[in-house]
Parts: structure tokens; C-alpha cells; sequence
């Protein structure tokens, strides 16, 4: 497939997580949002990685290029991971505080 | 056109719908199942691509723990159409457009580069397999490895803290 | 089709995930056929009575989706930080031989990491289910 139908469909799916971002209240949403900006960027790479490893191919047939562009893509997803688990913590402990998932009542340390 | 450009138009197809049907969803509960549909369409462009370790892994973390939490959580408050917060009209406009100037701004950018005449390439190639990602984990990469575990513990200790109620 | 499904020995390629695209194909297809199917056949008569959720004879009430204890919440947290763990231990199991004993030293630091942050979960008390 020609890199750039990669491209452009990672950047279409990023541009719907930043509208996502930008468009709803609910912290839950925006951060599903932000999942989705991930895997866009995951996407990309995973195709980046495949274009050097045809690219590397061509030169030697035994060559692994492209194999840490693939092992960036699986610490992403695990960091991810981590980073999920302390973000729903914490949206979950402001739900027991304030009873709202509403970003605009969070703007408490602006006063 | 060949079975692997039908493919790949229909996965594109799939995962931008679901994407999109995840922003505009008034329901949360729905929007966490169009997430999880996303993820499945972009899994099947990592089988596509030949990445087949990242697709189960996509589909383990992500559709399997990750969007099942956001479940979890999205019942835990019992979040529904009905105590969904809304922006204004003009404010949700304004971020529509904005996010749209992105996308034209990066597509214009994007759109005559050279890298255009480059190929990805896709069935084939085995670096994606999980043997040969083991193989360069648990060697080259073995220090990320470590950290990532000291991250994890990090982690664990910071969702205790945080979410154990005193 | 046919000749796909038999020639294709070689698993290192795309096209070995033919026979899963047909299940998860046949499996979706299915789900869709069978869900037309019954609104398309089965006899409708949309009263009050009949519209309405059985709740074992007694009058239905409420939401389905009622609220959750908070305390659980922390269960499902932890079990996602030692999903992504054992997703570390796939990679290691196909190259078992040949890493060799320094694979083991490094994947024995990465499961005693894990195992203080589990003792500290225990120590605090953050899987008890009962208060």
C-alpha cells in the first residue's frame, strides 16, 4: 500500500480525537479521546516501521529493519496502559468528591 | 483492485465511521462501543501490515482491559444520555472547526512530500512476528524492559493512593 | 476460496488469518442474519404489557444500569497492570531457549518488581472485598 493512504487516514483519525477533545464536557470522553489519538500515532508508526523493513528488504533480504519502530509501538500501548489505570483513579476519586465528571466544574485551580 | 486494497479501504472505512460515531454519540456507554470497534478496525490494519503481535496485543489491552475499565467506570457513576454534560452549540462549533483546520492544515503539508512514492509494505515481511520482537526485546531493549516494570509498580502504587478510600 | 483455504501453510504472512477474517466474518453474519430474521418473522404486537422488561412476574422498576459500589472499582484497576504484565511473559515464552539464562535474570527482575508492588496491595488492603 503507498505510505501516504497511511498517513492521511492516521491524520483523520487524530483530527477526530482533537475534535472529540475539544467538543465534549465529560472528562470520561475526553480521555477515550485521547486513547483514540493514540492509536492513530500507533498506526502510523506500525506503517513507518513497514516501509524501512521494505525499504532495508530491498538492500538484504535477512535484515530486521523496522522491528523497533514496531517494539516503540508496543511500549505505547503499554505505558498506555499505566497511564489509564492512574487517569481513572483520579476521575473516578473527582466523581466521589464533586458528583460530576463535567470538565467545567475542574477549573478550581485557576481560583 | 486486489483483495488487500478492499480490505484495507473497508478497515479505513470502518475505523473512521466508529471513530466518529465516537465523538458524536450523546450516550457514553455508546461511545465506549464504537471505541471498542475502532480498535478492532485498526487491529485488523496491524494484521493487514503484517504486525500480527501488535493486533493481539492491540486487542488484549486496548478492546480487552483498557475499554472494559472505561466501562467499568462509565456504569460505576451511572453516566447516561440523561446527566451527559453539553457544551453550547457555538463552543462545540468552534471546536469542530478547529479541528478541522488541523486536519486541512496537516493534509495540505502532507500532501506533495516525497515520501508519497514510498511503500508499506503489507502480507508479508516477518518482523512483526512475535518471535523475532521477543527476540530484540529481551536483547537490545532490555533496560526499556526493566523500567517499564518499575512504571508499572509505579502505577500500581499510584491507583492504591489514590483510590483507596480512607 | 477453497484453494486459499488448503495451499495456505505459510504462517508468517497476512493471508494465514484467512480462516479467522471467515469465522469472525461468519460470526458477525450470523449475529446480523438472525437478528433481521426474528424482526422480520416474529408476529409484533407492541402493547404496554407486552413491551415491558419481565421481571419474574413483579411489577419492574428503576434502571437496568444501577450505580456500583466505588470499592470495586480499585479490583478492576489492578487486574489491567497485571493484564499488560502477562503480555509481557508471550514474547518471552516463544524465545525461551534461546534467550537463555540472561533472558530469565531479566524477566525474574521484571516479575519481582510486580510481586513488591503486589505485597504492597496486600499490605494495604486494597483487595479486600469486604469492609
Amino acid at each position: 500500500m503507498p505510505i501516504n493512504y497511511y498517513i492521511f487516514l492516521s491524520i483523520a483519525l487524530f483530527a477526530i480525537g482533537i475534535v472529540g477533545v475539544l467538543t465534549r464536557r465529560n472528562a470520561i470522553i475526553i480521555f477515550m479521546c485521547i486513547e483514540l489519538m493514540l492509536n492513530a500515532v500507533n498506526l502510523l508508526l506500525v506503517a513507518f516501521s513497514k516501509m524501512h523493513h521494505l525499504k532495508a528488504v530491498a538492500i538484504d533480504a535477512a535484515s530486521t529493519a523496522g522491528t523497533d519502530g514496531q517494539l516503540f509501538v508496543f511500549f505505547i500501548m503499554v505505558v498506555a496502559a499505566a497511564e489509564v489505570t492512574v487517569g481513572l483513579a483520579i476521575i473516578v476519586m473527582l466523581y466521589r468528591n464533586i458528583h460530576s465528571v463535567d470538565v467545567n466544574f475542574l477549573n478550581r485551580l485557576k481560583h | 483492485m486486489n483483495i488487500t486494497q478492499i480490505l484495507f479501504w473497508f478497515l479505513s472505512v470502518v475505523a473512521l465511521f466508529s471513530a466518529l460515531m465516537v465523538i458524536t454519540n450523546k450516550n457514553p456507554v455508546y461511545s465506549v462501543l464504537w471505541l471498542i470497534v475502532t480498535f478492532f478496525a485498526i487491529s485488523g490494519h496491524y494484521i493487514l501490515l503484517n504486525a500480527q503481535f501488535l493486533a493481539i496485543v492491540n486487542i488484549i489491552v486496548y478492546a480487552g482491559a483498557i475499554m472494559v475499565l472505561f466501562l467499568f467506570v462509565i456504569m460505576l457513576m451511572n453516566l447516561n444520555k440523561e446527566t451527559e454534560p453539553q457544551k453550547n452549540r457555538w463552543l462545540r462549533m468552534a471546536g469542530a472547526v478547529a479541528g478541522g483546520c488541523l486536519l486541512l492544515v496537516l493534509v495540505a503539508a502532507l500532501k506533495d512530500t516525497d515520501i508519497k512514492q514510498q511503500q508499506a509494505m503489507v502480507n508479508g515481511g516477518s518482523i512483526g512476528l512475535i518471535k523475532n520482537l521477543g527476540k530484540e526485546l529481551f536483547t537490545t531493549y532490555v533496560v526499556p524492559f526493566e523500567i517499564s516494570s518499575i512504571l508499572f509498580l509505579s502505577a500500581m502504587v499510584g491507583a492504591v493512593v489514590i483510590g483507596k478510600k480512607e | 476460496m477453497i484453494y486459499f483455504l488448503q495451499t495456505n501453510i505459510n504462517t508468517t504472512d497476512a493471508s494465514s488469518y484467512l480462516p479467522v477474517a471467515l469465522q469472525v466474518a461468519f460470526a458477525v453474519g450470523l449475529v446480523i442474519f438472525l437478528t433481521v430474521v426474528t424482526h422480520l418473522l416474529g408476529p409484533k404486537r407492541k402493547t404496554s404489557d407486552k413491551l415491558q422488561n419481565f421481571a419474574s412476574g413483579i411489577e419492574s422498576h428503576g434502571d437496568a444500569r444501577q450505580p456500583m459500589a466505588i470499592k470495586y472499582f480499585l479490583t478492576a484497576i489492578l487486574f489491567v497492570l497485571f493484564d499488560v504484565e502477562v503480555i509481557f511473559f508471550y514474547p518471552y515464552a516463544v524465545n525461551f531457549k534461546g534467550l537463555g539464562w540472561d533472558g530469565f535474570w531479566a524477566v525474574l527482575m521484571f516479575v519481582g518488581f510486580f510481586l513488591c508492588g503486589f505485597t504492597y496491595i496486600l499490605k494495604k488492603g486494597a483487595l479486600k472485598w469486604e469492609d
